[in-house]
């Protein structure tokens, strides 16, 4: 690949591979075993490494957000590196919903790869993918031609919009020894050919995945994975649920860190920091300020900076629903009897998430009035990734629909390298009084 | 040749009887279309690539094609008017130029400067390629309160197509001809279906004979630019007998330029193979930066967005259901990369092209992405000169004519040089890849 041998600045080399994961104090995990009796082992045999294991065992709340902070801006990806130095094998997923059930049955690490945020300067992806596309792709791309994604063995892009699909095309060429696979995600709900057609997929993306981790799939180890799986989702659920309720003791801007970390966590390491962090924060004395209560819609791919988030907050408002991270929300549990894969499937296809990436319901007004309903929202926050054509083209319909009901709303655009804040801040602001005051 | 050749080699007068009929066809199709609609002559909207065309006439729907009649308005010079129409509704400048086009034109009454649009009785979401294409299908089902039905066709990730993905469309097509069936009340003709599909075989036999032509020296057609026009009927009247009439008399004419020497430019000088949807908004002038050097476009991917016909996929009538699957799936933007570029590379053998023109456009990212990366690869796999711009087929605001003529201008200049001295002289020798447009002007992967 000729990218490659342009050469990068200084600026954009992989970072050097750490010695242990970022943030971990030394004092973290001392004093005995974890509380929750979970499975050291993984499906594969693979125990958790030394690492994961310290930074599975942090019991602090405040220390883990420190850590969740530290380690979803490490570029170097050093939980997957983690992985690889044990022996495992890691896969990169690109957002928004990807089987991840699937690579950990196989004993793999799955990962979603969230681009490069805001500490990634693009200088090679902007020549092969063209002006007018979203900062995700770019920065994805960039992290792939300058190394960072050399720890993965296997790269997998949804069809979420034509970018990512895309995106495997190039990323095939990029890495020519590795497993890529563009998962063909159905749009046609209604016909009962969907869900065979997606285990027919889940079936492609397995062979790919035996080939590069040497296992086998078992049906048995996936419905031990979709268990762990439901237990996460279950504890994200309470998590957001706290928010929803007391928003001041679990903030967006928090609950956002502890989802993200799980992308880059095996759910074994995953899991304890969630039910951990729900015991803390639910004790939190915090007082209730006069804030909005919005609802958070676009940001279902490309991820507004944390202090992007922080900001919304700090100037008036309460995020009691969001777009973030559906991954952790895109069903509520997956069943556990019967073929793991057709489960997987079902729940794909009878997720009630209404969401940019995939055919929705119409009329899309009459549902984003309820959705901000279902949460108690005052008002709406649309954050769009700036080119992001699925979230912008959703947004008239859905202004449509909060302009009919009279519940006010905000549109901003956001990329990954924003940095400077103070005209959101005097929008968000605005979009405050106005609620408030109305 | 020097970068002030003037407009003597233009040739449009290569244009005839076909160019004529075509247009004379395209004036037939919408002054039909005014009247359609309603209970006796319900209306179809569909989308280009792996259309179902064939399916949805059998039960008496007449058909329209919002992308086409985008390209319409912007070729007529009226697209801004409507894009700026459904900016004014709340659709950023980053949404798909055909989208805005269609929804400014719905929210104006369907009343363009060649006839007035018909509103939808059902819209057909023959998802291949543009996952663009739901939302818009969304929002024109919100809007106009049309049934919608969503044909979901798998991304094309391998050379021939996957037995489990063309059950998987067969499945849908029984379920979309029995939802038509009951929407209807007309009972669904195999038969019937089997006699469309042989002519729009025959239709597509004619114009693969047509685009064929480009392997010629010098070539009798313009394969990007003259291609363009002529694919309405393959793509618009397939299955009729009109669209065969059409490709006969083309091919016909083609017979004729042949004979009289009478071709797009009188010296042929560039060989071009073209990727990328045009600028619809000043098609005329992006294509005299072509013919002032001399240079035709012998193969080109574009007209290929309503089928591979040209790389032997054929609707089958012995296989109705099954080669319409498979159709669906060949669009040319449901390929995928590594597809897309093995096309483009046997192009460029097989029509014994001197360079690739890549047109990337702002609108489209399914076409788009990637496109750099193309480049890359031709150039520097494959050796290939490339030269890639950026513009925008549906928003004038984003042709920038003198930036596009100048990296056009340079990289003639560069071939014309390598041609003269060998490959190894001048940057287009040296693999030269340049970007022009809009927002991309710098020179790039240059070793």
């Amino acid at each position: 690949m000729r990218l490659v041998q342009i050469q990068p600045r200084s600026g954009s080399r992989p970072p050097e591979v750490p010695s242990k994961l970022p943030g971990i104090p030394s004092s973290a995990g001392a004093g005995g075993t974890p509380s929750e009796p979970l499975p050291v082992l993984l499906p594969s045999g693979q125990a958790l490494s030394p690492d994961l294991r310290e930074l599975r065992d942090l019991k602090n709340l405040e220390e883990i957000l420190k850590n969740a902070r530290e380690l979803i801006r490490d570029l170097s990806f050093p939980t997957a590196r983690a992985w690889a130095a044990g022996g495992g094998t890691s896969v990169a997923f690109f957002p928004v919903y990807t089987p991840h059930e699937i690579a950990h049955s196989l004993g793999m690490l799955p990962v979603t790869v969230h681009g490069g945020g805001e500490d990634l300067e693009i200088t090679h992806a902007d020549a092969a993918l063209g002006s007018f596309l979203c900062s995700i792709s770019k920065s994805t791309l960039e992290l792939a031609i300058t190394g960072c994604l050399d720890p993965f063995s296997a790269y997998v892009f949804p069809y979420i919009c034509d970018v990512s699909r895309n995106l495997e095309g190039i990323l095939c060429r990029l890495k020519p020894g590795s497993a890529t696979h563009m998962l063909h995600l159905p749009q046609n709900f209604t016909s009962p050919a969907t869900i065979p057609f997606l285990v027919t997929e889940y079936r492609r993306l397995i062979a790919k995945f035996e080939k590069v981790s040497g296992n086998r799939y078992q049906a048995s180890e996936l419905t031990q994975s979709l268990k762990l799986y439901n237990e996460r989702r279950r504890a994200i659920e309470e998590l957001s649920e706290l928010r929803r309720k007391e928003p001041w003791k679990l903030p967006t801007s928090e609950l956002y860190l502890l989802e993200r970390m799980g992308d880059l966590l095996p759910p074994e390491a995953h899991l304890p920091l969630l039910r951990r962090s729900l015991e803390q924060a639910r004790e939190r004395s915090r007082t209730k300020r006069d804030a909005v209560r919005v609802l958070v819609v676009g940001p279902f791919c490309e991820q507004p900076t944390p202090d992007m988030l922080a900001l919304v907050e700090e100037a008036g408002c309460y995020v009691v629903g969001d777009e973030l991270n559906m991954l952790h929300h895109w069903t509520p549990t997956v069943p556990l009897d019967g073929d793991p894969l057709e489960n997987m499937a079902r729940s794909y296809v009878q997720t009630p998430v209404d969401i940019g990436v995939r055919a929705t319901p119409i009329p899309k007004g009459d549902s984003i009035v309820a959705r901000a309903r279902a949460v108690d929202a005052q008002g709406v926050l649309f954050l769009t990734a700036k080119f992001c054509e699925p979230a912008l083209e959703d947004v008239v319909l859905y202004r449509r629909g909060l302009d009919r009901e009279k519940i006010p709303y905000l549109h901003m655009e956001f990329e990954e390298r924003s940095t400077a804040y103070e005209q959101s801040r005097l929008q968000i602001e605005t979009f405050v009084e106005s609620v408030l005051f109305d | 040749m020097s970068a002030g050749a003037s407009l003597l080699n233009a040739n449009p007068g290569f244009l005839r009887d076909a160019r004529e009929e075509q247009r004379k066809m395209v004036e037939r199709y919408y002054a039909d279309l005014e009247s359609a609609g309603g209970p006796k002559r319900p209306v179809a909207y569909m989308l280009v690539g792996g259309n179902l065309t064939e399916i949805v006439r059998s039960f008496g729907y007449e058909v329209v094609f919002p992308e086409i009649v985008a390209l319409n308005c912007a070729i007529k010079h009226k697209s801004l008017e409507y894009i700026l129409n459904a900016e004014a509704q709340g659709y950023g400048l980053d949404v798909c130029g055909y989208v805005k086009n269609d929804l400014g034109l719905q929210a104006q009454g369907g009343v363009t400067p060649f006839g007035k649009v018909p509103k939808p009785d059902l819209l057909v979401c023959s998802f291949s390629g543009c996952y663009v294409y739901i939302k818009w299908w969304e929002a024109l089902a919100e809007t106009l309160g049309a049934p919608m039905y969503t044909y979901d066709v798998p991304y094309q990730r391998t050379e021939a197509p996957l037995k489990e993905d063309v059950e998987y469309m067969v499945a849908q097509l029984w379920e979309f001809i029995h939802f038509l069936e009951k929407t209807t009340g007309r009972s669904f003709d195999m038969e019937e279906l089997k006699r469309v599909l042989a002519r729009s075989r025959r239709a597509e036999e004619e114009w693969v004979r047509y685009l064929d032509a480009g392997r010629r020296r010098p070539s009798p057609i313009e394969a990007y630019f003259e291609a363009v026009f002529y694919m309405f009927p393959i793509n618009v009247l397939r299955g009729t007998e009109e669209a065969v009439r059409f490709y006969e008399t083309c091919n016909e004419e083609i017979r004729t330029r042949v004979s009289e020497g009478n071709y797009p430019v009188p010296e042929e000088k560039f060989r071009l193979v073209v990727e990328g949807v045009p600028p619809y908004t000043n098609y005329r002038t992006f294509w005299d930066f072509f013919r002032k050097w001399g240079a035709v476009s012998v193969a080109a991917t574009y007209p290929k967005v309503g089928g591979l016909f040209d790389r032997g996929f054929y609707h089958d009538p012995s296989r109705p259901l099954e080669s319409i699957a498979e159709y669906s799936l060949g669009a040319y933007v449901n390929q995928s990369w590594p597809l897309r570029r093995d096309l483009i590379k046997q192009y460029v053998r097989d029509y014994e092209a001197d360079a690739v023109l890549i047109h990337g456009i702002k609108s489209c990212r399914s076409f788009t992405a990637g496109q750099g990366d193309l480049r890359d690869w031709l150039i520097h796999d494959a050796g290939v000169p490339t030269l890639y711009i950026e513009s925008d087929h549906e928003d004038p605001r984003y042709f920038t004519p003198a930036q596009i003529k100048n990296r056009m201008d340079a990289f003639f200049e560069s071939l014309d040089l390598r041609k003269r001295t060998g490959p190894s002289a001048g940057p287009a020798g040296g693999h030269a890849a340049t970007t022009a447009g809009a927002s991309a002007t710098k020179e790039v992967a240059v070793r």
